[in-house]
């Protein structure tokens, strides 16, 4: 129902690329609506930058369409106005302070020069990253760089926001900064399509997952539905041991574990993990075999990728 | 050992880097030998141009002999006064007027030598003098024989037994004789020209090449969501690779006009729009190359071999009359060449002639072609 009264920002149809006889985008649908965030996953090459820039009309497309609000933005140039892009790489002058980057990307996306000052000094508010202005950007740590890089995405206020990895690398103050930023963007709904490995950032920040490979978009729908959907109430259980052994082999591989690394590690699926555990820690010790680690996680990205993968893509 | 094959392998698999170790430097030689091994041989290509004020029948076999060692390069012009000024415009190298009996006058064969390519005007003096002892001996047996026979008091027969054995004497005295042309000592203004253009297409190269940077990095993606698009962006960059480029000439010239007396301020707007037009097509032909390549690694060899490439035969290096007349000619499609003509013209003449025009509108095509190729090869990129 909410879906209905809210504005399609970004609306993908059939859109597809390809580079010689390899589709970098194969016939992907997508729809991203105000105030939403769009999660995009899937492994290096899946085809997920080469979305993120068709989106914006940086990339021309062999067959679809890419509409932002309505228009092309390969060829509508008011409507670049209106999106704002947050690189992997920090994409900004690095001989200029962050008050000045800021300056220059307000002015080239069409800010008013009245109302350029204030606009850099809200972006940099919003970022956290005011008690740096003067500074250099080549005088700044990582962190900080991210900081002033996602502000010059949002400096003239976009309604479609493109975020590349933003939370990369970052010690965790600064994740939980720009994760409380990308969560009041969203209340000021803006549509942000987010592109990240980053298994916490998605669980927390998206409304939306769609996960790609060979440029499809495999599967979408909400985080915690498409993590019911392929894994069930199973999580996953990863033995170490300090040594390689037969029969240690014919224990964990019986309750659907598999080694990675010829018999020291193994991990697996499983439902119930903790009686599992508990199982697995007195059989090893039946036979002698000394246990280093035993650990539950909830399944990855990695994880939700391979289940996309093989009931989709297969 | 282990090293060696990593570095071995290293460079097999960086095409860039081959480039620029094996197929670069006999590339470099083979333009570099044929630029200078004509000078450096005797054997220059020489443009030349006579007046025969005399217009014997000696004067006419002269001129004749003449073609046929310059060939094409011989221009007949009807007086002096022409003459100079085909030599002060560039036209020709150097000039030749006849005048008086070639037989009987003291010195019949003025040489005109532009002060700064003295080295034409001797090529020119030994060519005629050769084009006289071999083509016309019987004029030079005679000169010889007018000048011996006051002093030696020759009979008739011994006359006549001189002049039917023309190799018993030596080259004439004074048959020719060198003026050079008033206007001091140009060749500060060639190289203060040659010099500028060189470094502006390295300083316009180096600047494009942030571009490639800013790729890579995704600022240039960012900077595309400009509601200009990517002409305007380029546009940016051009305009500030022509300033900066103008800037450079400008200490350079100002260091010739204190050091040397480059007459600069009495011509500083006609040499503003020579500087200006020679930084706009350094930017123009930077920002194409570096539009096309795409790494740092790319771009690096291929800007220093066709600018080294463009330096040499466009007369950076050395004048380009003691080049062979095929990489004169081939010297017109470079900016370089055009570049010195135009500051010789505005700061050793004090022109603005046809040539001077001519050198803006073709600077001026260089910096819109390589603007209007940036502008295509980035937005097929962005495709």
């Amino acid at each position: 129902m909410a879906a209905e009264q809210t504005e399609v920002v970004l609306r993908l149809a059939k859109a597809t690329r390809r580079y010689g006889n390899k589709a970098a985008l194969d016939q992907v649908d997508l729809e991203l609506a105000e105030g939403e965030v769009y999660a995009l996953i899937g492994r290096n090459g899946a085809g997920k930058s080469t979305l993120a820039k068709a989106a914006i009309g940086a990339l021309a497309l062999d067959a679809g369409s890419v509409r932002v609000l309505g228009a092309d933005p390969a060829r509508d140039r008011s409507v670049r106005r209106e999106i704002g892009v947050a690189p992997q790489e920090i994409a900004l002058y690095p001989h200029l302070t962050v008050t000045e980057n800021l300056g220059v990307f307000a002015m080239l996306a069409g800010v008013s020069r009245t109302e350029r000052a204030s606009a850099v000094a809200r972006a940099m508010d919003q970022t956290v990253c005011t008690e740096r202005a003067g500074e250099r950007l080549d005088h700044l740590s990582s962190g900080w760089r991210r900081r002033a890089n996602l502000a010059a995405a949002i400096v003239h206020r976009p309604r479609l926001l493109v975020l590349d990895e933003p939370t990369e690398g970052l010690d965790a103050e600064t994740r939980l900064v720009l994760r409380s930023l990308i969560d009041g963007l969203r209340t000021d709904r803006t549509a942000i399509l987010l592109i990240s490995h980053n298994a916490e950032d998605v669980a927390v920040l998206a409304d939306r997952l769609g996960v790609m490979e060979a440029g499809k978009l495999l599967v979408e729908g909400r985080p915690l539905e498409l993590m019911a959907q392929a894994f069930g109430g199973r999580t996953v259980l990863v033995a170490r041991l300090s040594a390689a052994s037969p029969s240690a082999e014919r224990i964990l591989a019986a309750r659907g574990l598999a080694s990675s690394d010829r018999g020291s590690c193994w991990s697996g699926m499983v439902v119930d993990a903790v009686a599992q555990a508990h199982e697995i820690k007195m059989a090893l010790r039946s036979v002698d075999v000394e246990l280093r680690e035993l650990t539950v996680n909830p399944p990855g990205l990695d994880a939700l990728i391979n289940w996309a993968m093989g009931s989709v893509g297969a | 050992m282990i090293l060696v094959v990593v570095m071995a392998l290293s460079l097999w698999r960086d095409r860039a880097g081959l480039v620029l170790v094996f197929v670069l430097p006999p590339l470099v030689f083979i333009a570099f030998a044929t630029v200078f091994s004509a000078g450096a041989s005797g054997r220059l290509d020489i443009r030349a141009g006579v007046v025969d004020e005399a217009d014997s029948a000696d004067s006419r076999r002269l001129v004749d002999s003449l073609r046929q060692r310059l060939g094409g390069r011989l221009t007949r012009l009807p007086d002096t006064l022409a003459l100079e000024d085909a030599i002060a415009a560039g036209r020709v190298d150097a000039g030749l007027v006849l005048h008086g009996d070639l037989a009987d006058a003291p010195t019949p064969v003025t040489v005109l030598i532009h002060p700064g390519r003295r080295a034409a005007g001797e090529v020119l003096t030994a060519q005629v003098n050769a084009a006289a002892g071999q083509d016309l001996p019987d004029l030079m047996l005679h000169r010889e024989v007018a000048v011996l026979d006051p002093i030696l008091a020759l009979t008739p027969d011994q006359v006549r037994r001189a002049t039917g054995a023309p190799s018993g004497f030596g080259s004439p005295p004074s048959f020719t004789v060198q003026r050079i042309l008033p206007g001091g000592d140009p060749l500060v203004i060639y190289y203060a020209g040659a010099v500028s253009i060189l470094f502006l297409m390295f300083t316009a190269m180096q600047g494009a090449m942030s571009l490639i940077d800013e790729r890579r990095a995704g600022l240039w993606m960012r900077l595309g969501l400009s509601a200009g698009g990517i002409a305007p962006l380029l546009g940016g960059r051009m305009l500030w690779l022509t300033g900066l480029g103008v800037v450079q000439a400008l200490v350079l010239f100002l260091v010739a006009a204190v050091l040397y007396g480059v007459p600069l301020l009495a011509n500083l707007a006609a040499w503003s729009a020579t500087a200006i037009c020679a930084a706009a097509a350094s930017a123009g032909i930077a920002l194409a190359l570096a539009t096309a390549c795409r790494t740092r690694e790319q771009a690096q060899p291929v800007s220093t071999f066709a600018f080294l490439i463009l330096a040499a035969i466009g007369g950076s290096m050395a004048p380009r009359f003691l080049m062979p007349e095929a990489l004169q000619t081939l010297g017109w499609l470079t900016p370089h060449a055009w570049v010195i003509e135009a500051y010789q013209a505005v700061l050793w003449r004090g022109l603005v002639n046809t040539t001077v025009v001519q050198a803006w509108t073709v600077l001026s095509s260089f910096a819109a072609v390589g603007f209007l190729a940036a502008v295509w090869i980035e937005g097929r990129r962005r495709l």
